[in-house]
């Protein structure tokens, strides 16, 4: 199973959602995708998401500013 | 210089800070300060984080000890002493001691009040019940911490959701309590607008802390060993085996009024710019005295620590006996507090209390971030401006969000008190480098919309105003991206993404008010501009956007 590294941050409202949805698409199910943001919105952002689009989140830290996400595609 | 005796009744901040103020302007005074208490001059704003065990031990509070008075500044502090009278005519104060109920009489030639305020207790059944507190004074914090260590307290209710009870209650929680905040006015943080304590409210629930409001105490019910077992409210009875009475403080000023000196419109002492009273030789300094609201030039009072070693300072140099004279002109009932990552402060006039006052009232809340977006650890914090409509002067400001609110909150402070017009807040110079702000700060970003506002280039819907709005027929636009849009959105809202809004505008009815909405508001203007262009008449925008939103979102 793949596993893919996005690169968000830097990226304002809507940037690292719309990355999300995009990659998220492109992967099969079973793969992992590793988003690294800086825009804090995104931690509410992406636990919405990953519970509106029925994706695992495996993982939610922070550290020294940068927030970084693991998804599962289901 | 003049060897006169100082007698100091109360010796926390306002107290010790004019005694040892007053000691450096003038070396031959002989101060004495008298206390009810056993502590003198310790941290009472810390007593919150000491109960969550964020501050570990009570000596961490106490900035000094009695005994270092008399080392360190040659100042006696005699604690545990209750002042009984004052005696204007003879300069004298009857003083009993608590420990030994001696009774003597202390002599002066100024004397100070700094007596403080002490928690109000709601005057209801059951309130002498055993686990039911107040968060005053270190004795009081450490009892409440041993009670917390030693009985396993699980549920806690705090009553009053001002600033005290919120940290209490953030405190609670993070012991692992239960924690219910019961507050009487219809929304927490009554000082501060609705749209901003709503907000507050939304992000505490998030956290887990349980909030009525609007809801008033009715008894407390015993638990059948004396202790506090449960609390009953106008909207049912709550389990509790603690509650922390947080609905305010009143000044100490029986002692006062008792020898005529005289007391103001709030109730605390009259005073003037020198923390005078209205009788020869006696100040007053701290919580037990009324300020000057700066803005509105009226008295109020507002017990602030800040406040209380100013004006403490401020009579020091005024008694002291030395050529220097100082004078407090007045405050702005300035507050900042930390809730989980939430930081909230204001200053100024609250909207609210703009229009009591007769103004013609503009705001604008508008997120932006507190340093530069793409530096790690930037936040989105969000600013209410409200300013007057006729002299575009500044008249408060309330900011929260998890970034850093106090430099905005201290911005406004300082353009407020000098006088500033919002057109001169925008052009501030004030310091940018990405780790510490965006190259246009959110003060100034905040003063731009503001005066984009004022110049009716467009017109802002409250999120507060918008359910009224949307059941008289007005619609709502969502010009975020579809994706943002299924996130999170507002009820009864449709999502036409900022880049279809003009191929799509032939979905919009035009005799219907049209209020636009995204993330912070910047893409709703740019909407709003491109509507208007195609000759839409009635459109207008959600203030602060999702960002600032502060009622439920699907």
């Amino acid at each position: 199973m793949a596993e893919k590294h996005i690169n968000a941050r830097g990226l304002q409202c809507p940037g690292p959602i719309v990355q999300i949805f995009k990659e998220a698409q492109a992967c099969a199910v079973g793969d992992i995708l590793c988003i690294e943001v800086t825009d804090q919105g995104f931690k509410k952002d992406i636990a919405a998401w990953c519970k509106k689009t029925k994706n695992e989140l495996l993982s939610l830290e922070e550290e020294g500013g940068v927030i970084k996400a693991k998804i599962k595609k289901c | 210089m003049k060897s006169e005796k100082v007698l100091i009744i109360g010796g926390v901040a306002a107290g010790t800070k004019a005694a040892a103020k007053a000691k450096r302007e003038n070396p031959d005074l002989k101060i004495v300060i008298l206390t009810r208490d056993r502590h003198v001059s310790y941290a009472g704003c810390g007593l919150p984080y000491y109960l969550g065990d964020v501050i570990k031990e009570e000596k961490e509070l106490l900035v000094r000890r009695p005994k270092d008075f008399l080392i360190d500044y040659d100042i006696e502090v005699i604690t545990e002493m209750e002042a009984l009278k004052i005696i204007p005519e003879e300069k004298t104060v009857v003083v009993k001691s608590l420990s030994t109920g001696d009774i003597k009489n202390f002599e002066y030639d100024k004397l100070v009040l700094a007596a403080g305020a002490s928690p109000f207790i709601p005057p209801v059944e059951g309130k002498g019940l055993g686990n039911i507190v107040t968060v005053r004074t270190v004795t009081e914090a450490t009892a409440i911490k041993n009670l917390i260590n030693e009985q396993g307290i699980r549920e806690a209710v705090v009553v009053g959701g001002g600033m005290i009870g919120l940290e209490v209650a953030e405190n609670l929680l993070l012991r692992g309590i239960g924690t219910t905040v019961v507050e009487l006015a219809s929304h927490i943080l009554p000082p501060y607008d609705a749209d901003v304590a709503l907000y507050v409210q939304k992000y505490l629930g998030e956290k887990g802390i349980k909030i009525l409001t609007g809801t008033a105490i009715k008894a407390f019910e015993d638990n059948g060993q004396g202790n506090v077992g449960a609390v009953i409210t106008g909207a049912g009875t709550l389990a509790a085996d603690l509650v922390v009475l947080a609905v305010g403080v009143r000044p100490n000023v029986d002692l006062a009024r008792e020898c005529g000196i005289a007391l103001g419109t709030t109730g605390a002492i009259a005073v003037d710019e020198s923390m005078k009273t209205n009788i020869e030789d006696i100040y007053a300094a701290g919580d037990c005295a009324e300020n000057m609201n700066l803005i509105t030039g009226k008295p109020v009072w507002y017990p602030m620590g800040s406040t209380a070693n100013k004006t403490g300072r401020v009579a020091a140099i005024n008694f002291a006996g030395t050529a220097h004279k100082d004078t407090m002109k007045g405050v702005l009932g300035t507050s900042v507090l930390k809730l989980f990552e939430l930081n909230v402060g204001k200053t100024g006039l609250s909207e609210r209390d703009a229009r009591t006052l007769g103004y013609d009232v503009e705001t604008v809340l508008v997120p932006a971030q507190d340093r530069a977006h793409y530096y790690p650890g930037s936040h989105m914090i969000v600013t209410k401006l409200i300013v007057d409509r006729k002299t575009h002067l500044v008249l408060g400001g309330q900011i929260y969000g998890e970034g850093v609110v106090d430099k905005p909150v201290d911005i406004l402070v300082t353009a407020i008190t000098f006088g500033s017009t919002v057109e001169q807040l925008a052009k501030l110079d004030l310091a940018y480098a990405p780790p510490f702000s965006m190259a246009m700060s959110s003060t100034i970003v905040a003063a731009h919309v503001m005066i984009n506002k004022l110049q009716g280039r467009f017109s802002g819907v409250s999120p507060l105003a918008l359910k009224e709005k949307m059941e008289a027929g007005a619609v709502l636009v969502d010009v975020r991206t579809k994706d943002e849009y299924f996130i999170r959105s507002i009820p009864g809202s449709i999502n036409i993404p900022l880049r279809h809004v003009v191929d799509r505008a032939g979905e919009l009815d035009r005799n219907r008010e049209i209020i636009i909405n995204c993330k912070v508001g910047l893409r709703s203007y740019m909407a709003s501009l491109k509507l208007k262009g195609l000759g839409f008449e009635k459109v207008s925008i959600l203030e602060g956007g999702l960002i600032a939103y502060p009622l439920e979102t699907k």
